[in-house]
Order: structure tokens, then C-alpha cells, then sequence
């Protein structure tokens, strides 16, 4: 064994005191800042809330499982009660039918809140761009963090959750009042207003034809009389 | 095209109610019959000792578009025989209604919804015949019939819309349900212009 | 006012209808008045956002007390239109869709999908791409049993198994991922062969997984099987008899643990199964215990047909070497001018499929798995419809769970094995 080679050095500041650092005559408190503590408090225990739907569901209960353990980052704790949650996972295809619960469960979510956006179809849509789902949950909720993938692999969404930790870390209590400001009317309603809708959730290159089939704005099939190719 | 015994035996039964069969794929057999007695001619597949059709194992409609009649199919596989039958029924669009098979088969009873919700077509006798994948509030019409446009007849706008104003108390207890199937009644889209082409089939 | 007679601690208390007097001795039979609640019936939400419903199912329970009277499901929560979309797409455009659907066994869905098409098309693939595809469906449902496991034990309290099962699916994973470069949608069927051959060293990772995944298996077998708490919340739990299990249309595991023998892999064999030695485990209770028994039976199963399988994996081409079909090596694309022509043409104007209909089932993990497909001499499909098995399978719940408590309905329902992306589809 190395250590028992020679006798291990003394810490200097432990001649006096006899027990520790914190012993007799040591200051017991240290100084920092508030904005940091606070951040750093929040920053490593958040608790975020499944919103599984799909196939990113798999990948992120594979990222709380042995191998890639989510539990690191202080999110051991899947709260499945939104009420106690810190950060909204939406991970996978979220159909309208199912928007009004994702909008509930957001609203159930006490300040401070976040969201991530787990993969192509919660993000954009993916490749359903059909009648039945939700172009982008972003329409419905505010996202912090985008995850590409489909589905992204659980090192794609610990990386999501980590940049969710950078925003925490760069807050500033003074601006609490600004970031956390909800208003109560929104309770139940989509985010974005019509013309966001529009523009969010209008077409992009591969989503019926091989080729780029329109311009940026306009979602309805009457933009695209010949979406079906006979 | 070979003979099969169960078309024969079925021709035999009833001479008037089996209109055609096919071969399709090597070998699979399909049988056309007549929709006002689907319920018998399935009752007697199901029953017979020497057919025993005891598994349904699909029910499904096919749209071929251009205003062509609307096929329901009805997959068969018998247990004890080991053997399939497609059985399919013609449905005009102006008579878009069937008589349900859930009292031959309780299989019936989603799949027949299924069909209901996304091709309109009535099954009549159904106990509990409602969307079952689209919310209760959807408006846009049976979406894999061929004239609804992949996206849907409203603009996203208003699909959002309508999806965050769905009531999320709303529960169903099966007496609540009589007197559904009404025919569907498709409102305007105020947010969308509409344009030649939504019906692009 | 009825009356029941329970055991109670004797001397408890004035308010059990004693006298507060203490007395000595055990526990005495005494009868006491049972308060008159006047039974009102409850409804209780579970879901489509709730852990133990495994996915967006929705379920409206009316109870009385803790007894679940009646149980209303409400699906389409992930209904994603995938048999739509499908007339929009080509052909070998389905198969990425196909492996959305089902994120549990994608390999299953990717093959048997391909299978339909090629039953249709009438075009027979090759000798090395059966045996591959067979690797390739046993592969994914162990692979789909393993979470079917590991999700139902924690429902019962156990988590455990849910840590085992994992580590050995990220095994799988990696197989996964080293055929096809996806952990979970890995598209890798194409119509008339595999999206490419075995990476080297593939089948020898599977040999591998095989040789030691019995064990983990084994060890999850010893955890669950003979305790105590896991047959109490299983056993005659959710228990549904043959002629039931028929009519409500179970097929799989759910069917052969009521005592019915149909495996679509003996019955209508595909891919030379029946040259394979394997046994189609059936149960005899048809409650969740029997459920469970039958899976872990398949696991073992599975494993004996990939041993086979490898055994007799010949060498030769994965694709049919059909121009109309298959496409060109990327060496020629590169290189020469037809092959490259033949690339583009192959890609833009897809694979035509004859004005003709055709069903494909095959033995899928949660059941029978059909493919009907409705062709009209074009490159898309007039229609692509999936017969669903846990659709099917979970359209049996309400009966299933009729006058059980809420707590075993949660255990019927994760015993169903279901996956919400295909029931919803």
C-alpha cells in the first residue's frame, strides 16, 4: 500500500485546533452570493416531471436506469405529481387530443419552472406532419430546451438537462419578477396566438414531398393543393 | 383459380348473399358478400362445425377514393382449423351503415369504433358506437376517408384552438352514450380561408 | 345495518362497542355493528399522464369502496395517423414509420411490415435474409418482454428486476445500434432484404448477448416467481377462461396463458419456423401470474431459436437480386453512370405493388401482428392498416377487471403488455 509508506503530512491548520478546520476560533460561515446560492440550490435538485408519451419515453426511462443514471444530476426523483416538479420532460408525440392535459399539467407546476422539449416530434412535429398532432409543443407551452433527436439518446437528453442547469446558474434573483411572471388569464390557453401557430407549424422541406413544397408561412392543405401525388 | 371448400360451403348456405371471391397474393381468399346480411352469413362462419371461425382478428374499411364504394373487411382465422378468410362488404357512400358483429364477437366492439371514427361508416346494434382515437370534440370529419387532406380540413391555428377548449372533466358512462352515431356535421373553419384543393383525392 | 364478525384486539376501547375494561387473552371473535354508509359510487381519473399506466391510456374507474365497479379505457391520447400518412409515402418510405409504432420491438415491426409488402409484391428473399430476420424478431422480443418485465415489476413493488431488465436491454441496444446506427428506431428492413448485411462481428455479439442473458434471467426468475408478494398481487388476478380469451380476440401471450395453443409462428409458419425446435408455452389460469409465466417461458424460448438460428446462418446475398427491387451498391453508384441512374429512379419513383390486397401476420411480442395492405400498380399503398394486438388485447380490460381492486387493475393492465404508440397508431 502507498500510504503506509511514509507518515502522512499533517494539514498546518490543524496544529491548533485539534479537530478539524471548523474547530475553536474558525469561522463558521463564509460569504457568497445570494444569486449564487439560491441558483446552486436549485441547480442541483431538480426534480423533473415524465411527460412520456412515445419512443423518447424509452430513452428517457433508459437514462434514469443503471447505465446512464440521471440520479447524478440530483434527479433521482421522477415526480410524477406535477405539483412538485421542477422540470417539465415532454418526451415524444403529443397529439391535440393530448395537448389540453400537457397544458394542464404545466399549469399545475409551481414556479420555478422549465421545460425541455425531448425530440423531433415534441419540438417540431417530426415526421408527423398530419392532422392529428401538434406542430411543436411550443405552441402549446414555453420550452427552455430543445433536444433534437429521434429519439435523442439519453447522453442527448442529460445534455438538455445540464443546460437547463446553466440557465438556473446564470439567474439573477432581481429578475425573478420578470422571469417568473405568469399571467393568470393564460391558464389553460395556448401559448402562441394564431399567427405563431401559423408560422411555427408551417411546412418544412421533407414532410409530404422529397422537395421543398412552400414558403415559410401557412399550414392548411389549402396551401398545398397537390400534396398527394397520384 | 382453385376451389376452395369454404366458399363452397358458404355459395351452398347462401346462394343469394355471396356475390364474389377472389385470390389475392398466392393464396388468400376473399369473399365479397352482401352487407344487409353480413351479421348471418359471419354468424354461420363462426358457428359451423366445419368452418369454426372463432377469431376475429380484424375488422377494417378500405377507401379507394373517386367516389367508389367503401369496403368493410372482416379477417377470420379459425383456431381449430387453422385456416383464414378475408370477407369483405361494399358500402355505398349513400348508405355508409352495417350491422355490428359485437354480439358474435366482443373483438368487435373497438375495432368497430375504430372504423366508425375514421372512415364514418355506421355499425348499427353497436352498444357504445363513438370516436374512439379522435377527441369528441373533433369536427373535421373521418380522417382516413380519401377527400380529408393529410393536415387536416382546419388551419393549425384552429386545430390548436379547438384542442386546448376540449373538456377535461369529461368522463363517459355507457348509458350516457345512447343516441350517439349521429351523422357528422363538419362547421365552417373561421380562421382559414378556404381554397379549391382541400379535397385533393 | 348489517353485521359482520371480525377479530379485534379484546379491551381496545370503548369505541369498538366494548366496555373499556381490559382483558386478558388473544384475539376474540366479536360481533360489532358495521356503520351504514350508504354506498355512494365513486369515479376516479387515472391518466393519460399516470406511471402506472404504461403510456397515454386513459382510464374512468367507477368504484365502490376500493372495488372497481366498471372501467371505461379512453385512448387515442398518441394518435398519430401513421396508416394515413402511409398512403403518402412510398413503400420503403413506411418502414422508419413502422418502428415509431411499436418503440418497444422495432425490429419486429420493421420486418413484419417488409414481410407484407414482399407477400404482396410476390417477391421471396433470400436464404441469409430469413435467418437474419428470424435473429431480428426473437432479438426484439426478448427485448420487448425485458421491459414488459422490468416496468410490471415495479408495479408490484419490486424494483429490482426494473435494474436487471435495463442493463440487459442496453445490451440489446448496442446490438441495435451496431446494425443499424439507432438505439430504438432502427428502420431496418428494406423491401426485399435488410437495409444492409451484418456488420462483422454482429453475430457473435448476439451469440454472446445469448450465452449470458439466461443468467440475469434466471436471477430475475428467482426474485419473482416463487415470492410471496408477486403471486399474491398475480395470481388469480384479471383471470380470463379460453372461450373468453377468444371472443375478446387476445392473441400472444395473453391468449396462450387462458390454455390456448395458437402461436402464429406454428400455426402459420413464416421464415422456416417450423423447422426450428422450439416449444409454445402455455398457461392454464389465464390470470396475470399465468401471464407472466408464459413471458419468461418465451424468453427462454426465443434465446433456444437464436441459438439455432446462428447456427444456420448462411452465408450469400441479403438482398433479392432483383434491379427492380434492390438498390445498387454505393461502389457502383459512385462509379458508374447506370447504377446510378437506376439509384435515382429506384428512390424517386419507388416500388410498384399490384392492384391487390394482402394480410401478413406474424408473432409479434404482444401478439398476433398483421400487416393489410391494399396496393393499386403504384409506388404508395391505397391503404396500410396494422392490425393492432395490444389494441385488441386492452379492449378485453374492462372485463378483465371487473370487481377486482384498484391496485390489481393497475397489475391487469401492465400484465396486458401494452404499447400505447400501437394501440393509438
Amino acid at each position: 500500500m502507498g500510504l503506509s509508506d511514509k507518515p502522512a503530512e499533517r494539514l498546518p491548520v490543524a496544529s491548533s485546533p485539534p479537530s478539524g478546520v471548523f474547530g475553536a476560533g474558525t469561522p463558521t460561515f463564509l460569504t457568497t452570493r445570494l444569486d449564487f446560492v439560491v441558483n446552486w440550490a436549485r441547480r442541483n435538485s431538480l426534480w423533473p416531471m415524465p411527460f412520456g408519451t412515445a419512443c423518447c419515453a424509452i430513452e428517457m426511462m433508459a437514462a434514469a436506469a443503471s447505465n446512464f443514471d440521471l440520479a447524478r444530476f440530483g434527479m433521482e426523483r421522477m415526480s410524477f405529481s406535477p405539483r412538485q416538479a421542477d422540470v417539465l420532460i415532454c418526451a415524444g408525440r403529443v397529439p391535440y387530443k393530448l395537448a389540453p392535459v400537457l397544458r394542464r399539467i404545466w399549469d399545475q407546476m409551481p414556479q420555478p419552472k422549465w421545460a425541455v422539449s425531448m425530440g423531433a416530434c415534441a419540438s417540431s412535429g417530426g415526421v408527423f406532419d398530419v392532422y392529428s398532432m401538434v406542430q411543436g409543443i411550443d405552441t402549446v407551452i414555453p420550452v427552455d430546451v430543445y433536444v433534437p433527436g429521434c429519439p435523442p439518446r439519453p447522453e442527448g437528453l442529460i445534455y438538455g438537462l445540464m443546460m437547463i442547469q446553466e440557465k438556473i446558474r446564470q439567474e439573477r434573483l432581481s429578475e425573478h419578477g420578470t422571469l417568473r411572471a405568469e399571467d393568470p388569464a393564460a391558464v389553460a390557453r395556448a401559448r402562441a396566438d394564431a399567427d405563431e401557430v401559423l408560422a411555427l407549424s408551417g411546412p418544412f422541406g421533407n414532410s409530404t414531398r422529397q422537395n421543398r413544397v412552400s414558403g415559410p408561412t401557412g399550414s392548411d392543405a389549402s396551401d398545398r393543393p397537390d400534396d398527394r401525388i397520384p | 383459380m382453385p376451389a376452395s371448400a369454404t366458399v363452397d360451403a358458404l355459395r351452398a348456405a347462401f346462394p343469394d348473399a355471396v356475390a364474389r371471391d377472389l385470390v389475392q397474393s398466392g393464396h388468400q381468399r376473399v369473399v365479397y358478400i352482401d352487407p344487409g346480411r353480413n351479421a348471418e352469413v359471419l354468424d354461420w362462419l363462426r358457428t359451423d362445425p366445419g368452418e369454426r371461425f372463432n377469431l376475429l382478428v380484424d375488422v377494417t374499411a378500405v377507401d379507394y377514393g373517386d367516389g367508389r364504394p367503401l369496403e368493410v373487411v372482416y379477417q377470420l382465422w379459425s383456431i381449430p382449423h387453422r385456416k383464414a378468410l378475408r370477407v369483405k362488404c361494399e358500402l355505398p357512400l349513400s348508405r355508409l351503415a352495417i350491422a355490428s358483429v359485437t354480439t358474435l364477437w366482443s373483438a368487435a366492439d373497438w375495432l368497430e369504433r375504430e372504423v366508425y371514427d375514421l372512415f364514418g361508416i355506421e355499425f348499427t346494434g353497436h352498444p357504445d358506437l363513438r370516436r374512439i382515437l379522435m377527441p369528441e370534440n373533433y369536427a373535421e370529419g373521418h380522417p382516413l376517408r380519401k377527400d380529408f387532406p393529410l393536415r387536416g380540413r382546419f388551419s393549425r391555428a384552429e386545430q390548436t384552438r379547438r384542442a386546448l377548449s376540449q373538456d377535461m372533466e369529461q368522463y363517459y358512462m355507457p348509458e350516457e352514450m345512447e343516441g350517439r352515431g349521429a351523422p357528422q356535421i363538419v362547421p365552417a373553419d373561421e380562421s382559414a380561408t378556404s381554397a379549391p384543393g382541400n379535397s385533393d383525392r | 345495518m348489517t353485521r359482520r364478525t371480525v377479530e379485534i384486539p379484546v379491551g381496545r376501547g370503548a369505541e369498538m362497542g366494548m366496555d373499556a375494561r381490559p382483558a386478558m387473552g388473544p384475539l376474540a371473535p366479536v360481533d360489532v355493528a358495521e356503520p351504514d354508509i350508504g354506498s355512494e359510487r365513486m369515479l376516479i381519473n387515472i391518466g393519460p399522464q399516470h406511471p402506472a399506466t404504461h403510456g397515454v391510456l386513459r382510464l374512468i374507474c367507477e368504484l365502490d369502496g376500493e372495488t372497481v365497479v366498471s372501467v371505461t379505457p379512453h385512448i387515442g391520447y398518441l394518435h398519430s395517423s401513421f396508416e394515413k400518412l402511409g398512403e403518402y409515402r412510398t413503400y420503403n418510405q413506411i418502414v422508419p414509420l413502422t418502428d415509431r409504432m411499436d418503440y418497444l420491438a422495432p425490429l419486429i415491426y420493421n420486418c413484419a411490415y417488409a414481410m407484407a409488402v414482399e407477400k404482396l409484391m410476390g417477391i421471396e428473399v433470400t436464404e441469409r435474409c430469413k435467418v437474419v430476420r428470424v435473429i431480428c424478431l426473437e432479438l426484439d422480443r426478448i427485448f420487448s418482454h425485458l421491459l414488459w418485465l422490468g416496468t410490471t415489476a415495479i408495479d408490484v413493488g419490486a424494483f429490482t428486476p426494473f435494474l436487471y431488465a435495463f442493463q440487459e436491454r442496453e445490451r440489446v441496444y448496442q446490438l441495435h445500434e451496431e446494425l443499424t446506427g439507432a438505439r430504438i428506431t432502427t428502420s431496418a428492413t428494406r423491401i426485399g432484404g435488410m437495409m444492409s448485411d451484418l456488420p462483422t462481428g454482429w453475430a457473435e455479439g448476439v451469440r454472446e448477448f445469448i450465452d449470458t442473458f439466461p443468467r440475469t434471467l434466471n436471477e430475475i426468475d428467482a426474485l419473482l416467481t416463487t415470492n410471496a408478494i408477486h403471486q399474491g398481487r398475480t395470481m388469480n388476478i384479471g383471470a380470463i377462461g379460453p372461450e373468453d380469451a377468444v371472443d375478446c380476440g387476445l392473441t400472444g401471450p395473453n391468449l396462450r396463458a387462458s390454455g390456448v395453443d395458437y402461436d402464429v409462428r406454428k400455426d402459420r409458419p413464416y421464415y422456416d419456423y417450423e423447422t426450428y425446435d422450439f416449444e409454445v408455452p402455455v398457461g392454464e389460469n389465464g390470470d396475470c401470474y399465468d401471464r407472466y409465466l408464459v413471458r419468461m417461458e418465451e424468453m427462454r424460448q426465443s434465446v433456444a431459436i437464436l441459438h439455432q438460428a446462428l447456427d444456420r446462418l448462411p452465408d450469400g446475398p441479403i438482398n433479392v437480386e432483383d434491379p427492380r427491387i434492390s438498390l445498387p451498391s454505393k461502389t457502383d453508384c459512385m462509379s458508374d453512370m447506370e447504377s446510378m441512374i437506376h439509384h435515382f429512379k429506384l428512390i424517386m419513383d419507388g416500388i410498384g405493388a399490384p392492384a391487390e390486397d394482402c394480410y401478413f401476420s406474424v408473432e409479434g411480442s404482444k401478439g398476433e401482428l398483421g400487416m393489410y395492405l391494399v396496393g393499386d400498380g403504384g409506388p404508395k399503398p391505397v391503404r396500410w392498416r396494422i392490425r393492432p394486438p395490444s389494441f385488441v388485447n386492452l379492449s378485453a380490460i374492462a372485463k378483465l377487471a371487473e370487481g377486482h381492486l384498484v391496485a390489481d387493475l393497475i397489475m391487469i393492465n401492465a400484465s396486458l403488455d401494452i404499447v400505447l404508440g400501437e394501440i393509438d397508431r
